[in-house]
């Protein structure tokens, strides 16, 4: 008997279909509505945006406590009762508040669609804001903040935004104890009124959406009036800290968390696609040129990432790690040394070319099913972009070449301009 | 309704595939059926340092993650008390390459010295991690060895301590791999786009070839029936009290499991069970408080626990748990109550399958306890759970000699 050879299979160019089936619809009113239909079982995802993140706010927590407050009772009904019918429902709702956005994402069964907008009218526009359950939240939110405030992880990443995008910028500012004992229920109220206005609310549909979806949005939707409102961006500008390293004692910890990076970039800048790649070499995948030297070669962790996110006024890089106390000056050492090979030697063709595969596989996992379409959807429209934003992306994963990296590298990783954020 | 053909090679190997046309990819999943309570418990996190190593490279293939990448695929692999889980989704084109490499470490990874050092001291680091790094997180350290004498679910996946993973050496390591990895003791699900004949003829082609070698016999002691109260108390430098309870329930396969996981639903579901409205709403006792079943094949625990509000007395909050306990124990829940607990439910597992590897994952854990089919009866078998079993079941577990509590106190600051 000839015994089996395990030789690698070839390897098919994997060919991302980049196509985005969004409809828009305006409601009488003129809301506008995105429909994505897509996909076999009959569930659907509701997405409700608005720009009512943590970037309008003048008093920190507010953007946040009137998010999470939506469903802690309205008009017509108790907080548990609320609830209560939410779960009967079986609706699964994700509030976020994000720094630019914030809104409310929900997931359901198609048979109650009806029953569904009847309540998110009701959450979104008819909040009650009552002080007993704002108490309770406040109180929640408090003992969440306290243990935070114990885990290096948080005391790293909270530093690096302010020192990023400075102690008084909305993106950077941290919040104190003394911030929960500020808040009203009337804050939340004005914030609502002015930020959660049905003018500014968008809304993204997918899912195998029923015929009747439209009919049953003007029903409920279609007839709030839509009041012209300018939001305002905040008036502070984005200052960085002069000092770009910082440590924050914490007694008692075992392991050190590090966050290096600095602002940068957004979406909507040419050199985008190209960064992302360059990260993903750097260290956004397990293939990774920091994943290989720090978790797989040197054993220093058991992980460390790095990101670029876009944000409406500006972009930030970030290199992530929780590493043995001992291990912390070898580690930063060593992240500064993989980012200067990437800006002196060129990226060999074989590893360029599985972060191209890779990617390219991303991307296909980026628009499979309507809920994965959803959110892509929602990454580009935010940025006012389109379909066109993931061509190029694919175009650039195909093409960028090693000089290109190079280039990118010099210009958005400066490391005198990074900021090193230890906690431990 | 999930469509799917299963088949069995001749080493043992089962096979599942369930067909989804409108992905462009195909989920893979491997559930080896090892999970920490195969761990020696002198050895404690060995089970889970094995996932690690399984991405060490295997005898034809250097490095797993590259050709995978290559491939445009992208795996992850989780381990628990009873299992241990593989997965990945690649384009369905190629698939193969999936095949390839999953079979190839079936069939032997590749240990060295160093590589077992360097994941020894990766784990370790996640150990420091998520356990003792963290506020809270030796919870399961302290309250699992409390509620479980001597089964293997007294330690926690990632293991007791860490001189156990420290002293793992090359040759547990090989004992390891030949004791559990075998076709025979493994489940095979790929969910997506991919049919059930192509599925099969790779499976046959690539996993066809490993010798079926009959795993050892699991032989885990017994748990004998808690007959009295158990109580500990820890401090800690962490904010607020919290106060932790554990119930010996039975095990996954049970007939009263799906009452158990709605009672704790009840109690605990979303923002709107008992507890969060009576002791976070309406008393302020607490900040939160959640209760959930533990899922484990071997008989399991209610596990409940709640972060006091500061300044609450732990013993007027711990007073107010049990009534709202006793009330379920004392007069049936309502109709729309139970059937808003059922609906959840319903709901949470209509949207779940919606991912293909959801599917794939559930498939194979379905066919762990039995018959990969469950999948699609799970629903039923939550709308037939009514009022009096309910009662019965919470009168039946929630009782004091069957419970561990643990109170885990914020110590004062010097």
């Amino acid at each position: 008997m000839t015994s089996f050879q395990r030789l690698q299979p070839p390897i098919f160019p994997v060919n991302a279909g980049i196509n985005i089936p969004a409809e828009l619809i305006s409601l009488s009113n003129g809301m506008p509505l995105f429909l994505i239909k897509a996909g076999t079982e009959d569930v659907m995802r509701i997405e409700f945006v608005f720009r009512a993140g943590i970037v309008y706010e003048t008093i920190a927590l507010v953007a946040t406590s009137t998010n999470m407050m939506l469903s802690e009772g309205s008009v017509n009904y108790s907080a548990e009762e609320l609830n209560s019918i939410l779960d009967y429902y079986g609706i699964f709702l994700n509030f976020s508040a994000e720094k630019d956005t914030a809104g409310l994402t929900i997931y359901f069964l198609n048979k109650y669609i009806e029953k569904v907008l009847e309540l998110m009218n009701e959450i979104l526009f008819h909040p009650a804001f009552s002080d007993r359950d704002l108490d309770t939240l406040l109180k929640k939110r408090l003992s969440w903040y306290r243990i935070n405030k114990e885990k290096v992880q948080n005391l790293a990443t909270d530093n690096y935004f302010e020192s990023v995008f400075g102690s008084n910028h909305p993106y950077g500012r941290q919040v104190q104890e003394s911030d929960f004992e500020v808040i009203k229920s009337s804050f939340l109220r004005e914030f609502h009124k002015k930020y959660y206005n049905p003018e500014g609310m968008t809304v993204i549909v997918s899912g195998k959406i029923p015929e009747k979806t439209i009919g049953l949005f003007e029903r409920y939707f279609g007839e709030l009036h839509l009041e012209k409102t300018s939001s305002t961006d905040s008036a502070v500008p984005i200052k960085g800290s002069f000092e770009k390293k910082k440590f924050i004692e914490k007694k008692g910890a075992l392991q050190t968390s590090v966050r290096i990076g600095s602002a940068t970039i957004n979406k909507r800048h040419p050199d985008y696609p190209g960064l992302k790649i360059l990260n993903v070499i750097l260290g956004g995948y397990f293939g990774s040129r920091l994943m290989k030297n720090i978790r797989e070669e040197k054993g220093f962790t058991y992980g460390i990432h790095s990101s670029v996110s876009s944000l409406n006024l500006s972009g930030f890089k970030i290199i992530s790690t929780e590493v043995g106390k001992k291990y912390t000056k070898k580690t930063a050492d060593e992240i500064y040394k993989e980012i200067r090979l990437l800006q002196t030697l060129p990226v060999p063709k074989d590893e360029l070319d599985v972060v191209r595969n890779y990617m390219s596989g991303e991307m296909v996992r980026m628009f499979d099913g309507p809920f994965a379409l959803a959110e892509s959807f929602k990454s580009v429209w935010e940025f006012g972009l389109d379909n066109n934003y993931f061509l190029n992306f694919i175009n650039k994963i195909r093409t960028i070449t090693s000089d290109e990296i190079i280039r990118l590298a010099q210009l958005y990783y400066n490391i005198d301009d990074l900021y090193e954020i230890t906690a431990g | 309704m999930i469509q799917f053909n299963s088949f069995s090679l001749k080493n043992g190997l089962k096979v599942i595939v369930h067909e989804d046309r409108s992905s462009p990819l195909v989920a893979m999943n491997i559930l080896y059926d090892v999970g920490s309570k195969d761990d020696d418990p002198v050895m404690t996190g060995m089970a889970h340092l094995f996932e690690h190593l399984m991405y060490c490279g295997s005898v034809n293939i250097p490095e797993y993650d590259l050709p995978l990448q290559m491939a445009g695929g992208e795996n992850n692999a989780f381990t628990n008390n009873d299992i241990t889980n593989y997965y990945l989704t690649i384009p369905s084109e190629n698939i193969e390459t999936g095949f390839w490499l999953e079979s190839d470490r079936m069939l032997q990874p590749d240990f060295s010295r160093n590589k077992l050092d360097i994941q020894k001291k990766v784990v370790i680091e996640e150990f420091k991690q998520r356990y003792l790094n963290q506020p809270y997180g030796d919870v399961m350290l302290l309250l699992r060895p409390n509620a479980y004498r001597v089964h293997p679910y007294r330690w926690p996946t990632i293991g007791m301590e860490t001189s156990h993973l420290e002293s793992i050496g090359l040759r547990n390591v090989r004992n390891f791999f030949l004791s559990h990895y075998a076709p025979d003791n493994a489940i095979l699900t790929l969910s997506g786009n991919i049919t059930a004949e192509k599925g099969y003829n790779l499976s046959e082609k690539w996993f066809g070839p490993i010798t079926g070698r009959v795993t050892a016999r699991r032989r885990l002691p017994e748990e004998p029936p808690q007959s009295e109260e158990r109580k500990l108390t820890v401090e800690r430098n962490v904010p607020s009290d919290s106060l932790y309870k554990a119930w010996h329930i039975g095990p996954r396969l049970s007939e009263d499991f799906h009452t158990l996981d709605l009672l704790t639903d009840l109690l605990a579901g979303g923002e709107s069970g008992r507890l969060y409205n009576r002791l976070v709403r309406e008393k302020n006792l607490f900040t939160e408080i959640n209760a959930y079943i533990t899922s484990e094949i071997e008989p399991g625990l209610v596990i409940l626990n709640g972060k006091l509000l500061k300044g609450t007395d732990m013993a007027k909050a711990e007073n107010a748990v049990n009534e709202v306990i006793e009330e379920l124990k004392n007069s049936p829940v309502t109709e729309n109550e139970l059937e808003k607990v059922k609906n959840k439910f319903e709901s949470s597992t209509v949207l779940s399958n919606t991912s293909i590897l959801n599917k794939a994952m559930n498939l194979s854990f379905c066919e762990l306890l039995g018959n990969a089919d469950l999948l699609n009866s799970e629903v039923e078998n939550y709308r037939s759970v009514n009022r009096k079993m309910v009662t019965e079941s919470a009168g039946k577990y929630f009782n004091p000699e069957n419970c561990t509590t643990l109170y885990y106190l914020s110590a004062p600051k010097n």
